[in-house]
């Protein structure tokens, strides 16, 4: 690029400046530091990918199954197993199950009552037994196919070797258990869903109406300033320390209203605080500063001169407050709270020390249940040594991620859709 | 305390129609001065030039009118300069006019190009030319300087010029009542006189507007003429 | 509680009596004392920084919103002092509108920017009293706005042009029925062509409400006022009155050599 020829007219005064051609230069440090700034956002879009393909990769892939007792001994008469009619396999399942066992299953519901596949497949989880025997990852399964099936065919001869997506309906509608080809979500998503409801229905008033006296009525003295200060470093407080304070808050102190015994709800299994409103309340104190801080931005960005058009007519500030300044600031704060939310959804430690229980199978049904939460789940689930597990990790972080994602989505969109009716230049 | 103006363009261009306006004064000043002469001198040809002349005053006035106007379209002036554009308008007026009468007694000086005129008469016209022509110049040096004291005080010595004008009259009479036959030559002499009073007359106008610009008052300034002798 | 009263008795409808406005111990405005007659437009013109728009945010008490603003002397609405304590605030605010420099219509529908104010004051609907939709509509009316708006009610406020949202906020200051309005520099943010509207809506306005408008623009001033007051500021940065007459004496002939200055555009 050639510098623009200067004029050789002399100039006005003596000290005129003189500028030198600086324009190559000045466009070569632009491209460095877009290249900079190009290179960064590769960088953390391939950390990004490295995770999503790393939880892919694990949550689908080969099983080996092996069955216990082979099914081919208990053909009936020559009749294969599969083709056995209700009486036979009722039979079946009683020369093959412990007597206790059988009385058991008779208890939960009579076998008359139960069909000929219910039936089956009893057969086929308490006499036949299947056990994994290995898990291969997706890549592994997909790129070593062969290698992998002469394995199992030389190790494990009994077993049987199938493609499994870890993630499938049943897997959500599951509740956990300890055999992982049986595992599923749902007592962890319900625990999550339930904890969530109270952690909204605590913070979101308390945090959006501190937020209103903090921007509107509260004068500009030291003490709200030091209370302002406080709320914002609350937000950064580790969320194991909210934990510890509603252990000792929640869970021990408040032990009769967490527990439900002072409302009359006695669970055997609970009868104590460690219950989902203990959790529900430790995670509304975690993100109650976060809904202040966004709620006090949402309430500042509102201008003054809307304020100042309401006065000037007559009302009083409670009316500018409720007519105007909220729902104008409405949009702002339910997005910050739907990510304040999300965030209460991923959290694992602090409910680790509240309580939440490692392993339960049934499905919380109210504030004073005992709980498992998906992150939970999930923590607990990749601290067992099968490999197995692992596999069921991936895909409940899947889950987790989804519905996380989801969440963002509402918010995003819902921001859009005020942004758009609220401000028309 | 110096002034602070924000006005440069505006204070220029009032400027420049003041030096117009001074101008359009030397003009009709000169007019009336070589009418007079040229009628002293009986000369006819001098009266026709200055008779044609005088569609030179009228393009000046014109064009300081249209700068007026001008400058009050454009320039939103207020207070001070409104009235000072206004006493412009007015003032080129009178001047035309004066430009006006030194053409009338241009066109006597052709109609009497072959008379005689008692020399004391032309004197006394002179007298009165010399006058009204005084008034004029100090009243254009009081509307540049803005001098409404002085302004006030020329008005006043309107009252000579009438004096004037009163004995040219009575000599006229004497004239047209002894000789009947100087009647038609009187008259144009008296119409001549009437012109340099009424000259006279439109200066007093003149310092009228300045002191409307000075003070934002309209009104009449005592000229004295109670004082006159001749009028019952 | 401001008397209500039926008419005005005196010719002046509201008085500044030595007002002081200070913000912290900084004097913004020095014992203004300004009489403004009923029902008609009073203008107020000075350089930047004299406190115009003090004096006229003083007049309904909208000066209280800033926590550090203090006011002394009087204000006489109707011959009472509405800083005396029992006077509210609210209701001073009602009886004497405000329209702002820019237009901040309320992020609602074009009915409900009118409605609303109506609304929250206790407007009542009944025998003899026109209906909200009634009302609505006379005050568009009254606001030079309703050939324009009347079939898009209830679109926004804000998709207006400018100028229509500013004849919508004066549509709205209208509706809670005040005696005086006040306009702090309505027209600055407009076009000529709608400045010029505004203005003409003035005039009609004028008919049925004192009004009290604040502007840098001398030339709408002289065009648009019975009244002009003339501020400026002393060595303090104070802002004080220094002539106070009918417009047409002020910007043909005015007394205070300060005024001319100002006027003019020469100092000195």
């Amino acid at each position: 690029m050639n510098a623009l020829k200067a004029q050789t007219s002399t100039p006005k005064t003596e000290f005129s400046p003189r500028f030198a051609a600086t324009l190559e230069g000045r466009h070569r440090t632009g491209v460095v530091w877009s290249v900079v700034f190009l290179s960064s956002t590769i960088i953390g879009i391939v950390f990004l990918t490295l995770l999503i393909y790393t939880i892919l990769n694990q949550s689908s892939g080969y099983v080996a199954i092996q069955n216990k007792v082979n099914p081919a001994t208990l053909s009936v008469n020559g009749v294969a197993l599969e083709d056995l009619n209700h009486n036979d396999l009722v039979r079946l399942l009683q020369g093959n199950v412990s007597k206790g066992l059988f009385r058991q299953l008779e208890r939960e519901k009579p076998m008359v009552e139960r069909t000929r596949d219910e039936v089956y497949d009893l057969i086929l989880e308490d006499v036949l037994q299947p056990q994994v025997v290995g898990t291969w990852s997706l890549m592994e399964s997909l790129l070593n196919g062969a290698v992998i099936r002469e394995d199992v065919a030389r190790q494990y001869p009994q077993a049987e070797l199938s493609f499994i997506t870890w993630l499938k309906p049943n897997f959500i509608s599951s509740p956990q258990s300890s055999d992982p080809l049986k595992a599923g979500v749902r007592t962890a998503i319900l625990g999550s869903l339930w904890t969530i409801i109270v952690t909204f229905v605590v913070a979101f008033p308390l945090g959006v109406g501190a937020a209103i006296y903090l921007e509107e009525y509260a004068a500009n003295n030291w003490l709200n300033r030091a209370l302002q200060t406080n709320i914002n470093n609350l937000a950064g407080v580790p969320s194991i320390i909210y934990g510890m304070l509603g252990l000792a808050l929640f869970v021990r102190g408040l032990e009769p209203l967490t527990s439900g015994k002072l409302f009359g709800f006695t669970d055997p299994t609970t009868a104590n605080g460690r219950t989902i409103l203990s959790a529900g309340f430790t995670l509304a104190l975690l993100v109650l500063p976060l809904i202040i801080i966004n709620g006090q931005e949402a309430i500042r960005a509102i201008s003054n001169s809307l304020r100042q058009g309401s006065y000037g007519l007559g009302a009083t500030k409670w009316q500018t407050v409720w007519h105007h300044v909220l729902p104008n600031a409405i949009p702002g704060i339910l997005t910050g709270t739907i990510l304040a939310i999300s965030r209460a959804i991923g959290e694992t430690a602090p409910l680790v020390v509240v309580g939440a229980a490692t392993f339960i199978t049934m499905d919380p049904n109210g504030p004073f249940s005992k709980f498992t939460t998906l992150p939970i789940q999930i923590y607990q689930w990749t601290a067992r040594p099968q490999d197995e597990f692992r596999n069921l990790a991936a895909a409940a972080i899947l889950v987790l991620l989804l519905l996380l994602l989801s969440l963002n989505a509402v918010a995003i969109l819902f921001r859009n859709r005020y942004s758009r009716s609220r401000s028309v230049e | 305390m110096a002034t602070i103006s924000y006005r440069g363009t505006f204070d220029r261009q009032m400027q420049q129609l003041l030096d117009q306006v001074l101008v359009l004064g030397s003009m009709v000043e000169q007019s009336v001065l070589d009418s007079l002469d040229a009628l002293k001198r009986r000369d006819p040809a001098t009266a026709r030039r200055i008779y044609e002349a005088d569609i030179k005053v009228n393009e000046k006035r014109y064009a300081i009118e249209s700068g007026c106007i001008t400058l009050i379209a454009t320039q939103q002036p207020m207070a001070r300069d409104v009235r000072f554009l206004a006493a412009i308008l007015e003032i080129i007026t009178e001047l035309e006019r004066i430009g006006d009468y030194a053409k009338g007694i241009s066109k006597i000086t052709l109609l009497l190009s072959e008379e005689v005129i008692d020399p004391a008469l032309i004197y006394e016209l002179q007298q009165m030319a010399t006058l009204g022509l005084d008034m004029l110049r100090r009243a254009l040096d009081a509307f540049v300087a803005g001098d409404s004291t002085t302004a006030r005080e020329i008005p006043m010595e309107d009252s000579k010029v009438d004096q004037l004008y009163n004995q040219i009259y009575h000599m006229l009479m004497e004239q047209m009542t002894t000789d009947v036959t100087t009647v038609d030559r009187a008259n144009h002499i008296m119409w001549a006189a009437h012109n340099l009073e009424r000259m006279a007359d439109r200066v007093t106008n003149i310092c009228e507007r300045i002191v409307y610009v000075a003070t934002g008052e309209m009104k009449e300034l005592d000229t004295n003429e109670g004082n006159v002798a001749g009028l019952n | 509680m401001l008397q209500t009263l039926g008419q005005v008795t005196s010719q002046y409808v509201i008085e500044a009596h030595n007002l002081s406005v200070y913000y912290g111990s900084f004097r913004a405005v020095k014992e203004v004392t300004l009489p403004i007659e009923h029902q008609k437009v009073t203008a107020i013109i000075g350089p930047s920084g004299c406190g115009k728009r003090t004096v006229i945010r003083d007049f309904n008490r909208m000066n209280e919103l800033v926590p550090t603003a203090r006011t002394e002397g009087q204000v006489l609405f109707m011959g009472q002092n509405i800083y005396s304590p029992e006077v509210d605030p609210v209701e001073v605010r009602r009886r004497v509108g405000m329209v702002f420099q820019k237009p901040n219509p309320f992020p609602k529908s074009i009915y409900e920017n009118v409605a609303w104010g109506a609304r929250i004051n206790g407007f009542k609907e009944g025998l003899g009293q026109p209906s909200m939709h009634e009302w609505v509509e006379e005050c568009l009316k009254k606001a030079a706005l309703w050939d324009e708006v009347k079939d898009k009610l209830s679109q926004s406020g804000l998709s207006l042009s400018g100028g229509q949202q500013q004849r919508l906020c004066i549509a709205r200051a209208i509706a809670i029925k005040p005696e005086i309005i006040l306009m702090d520099e309505p027209a600055s943010a407009l076009d000529p062509l709608a400045t010029l509207k505004i203005e003409e809506l003035m005039r009609e306005l004028v008919e049925e409400y004192t009004i009290i408008i604040v502007t840098h623009n001398m030339q709408q001033a002289a065009r648009v006022s019975d009244f002009t007051a003339f501020f400026s500021m002393d060595e303090d940065r104070a802002g004080m009155l220094v002539e106070y007459g009918h417009t047409n004496q002020i910007f043909t002939n005015p007394s205070d050599p300060r005024t001319e200055g100002y006027i003019t555009g020469r100092f000195g």
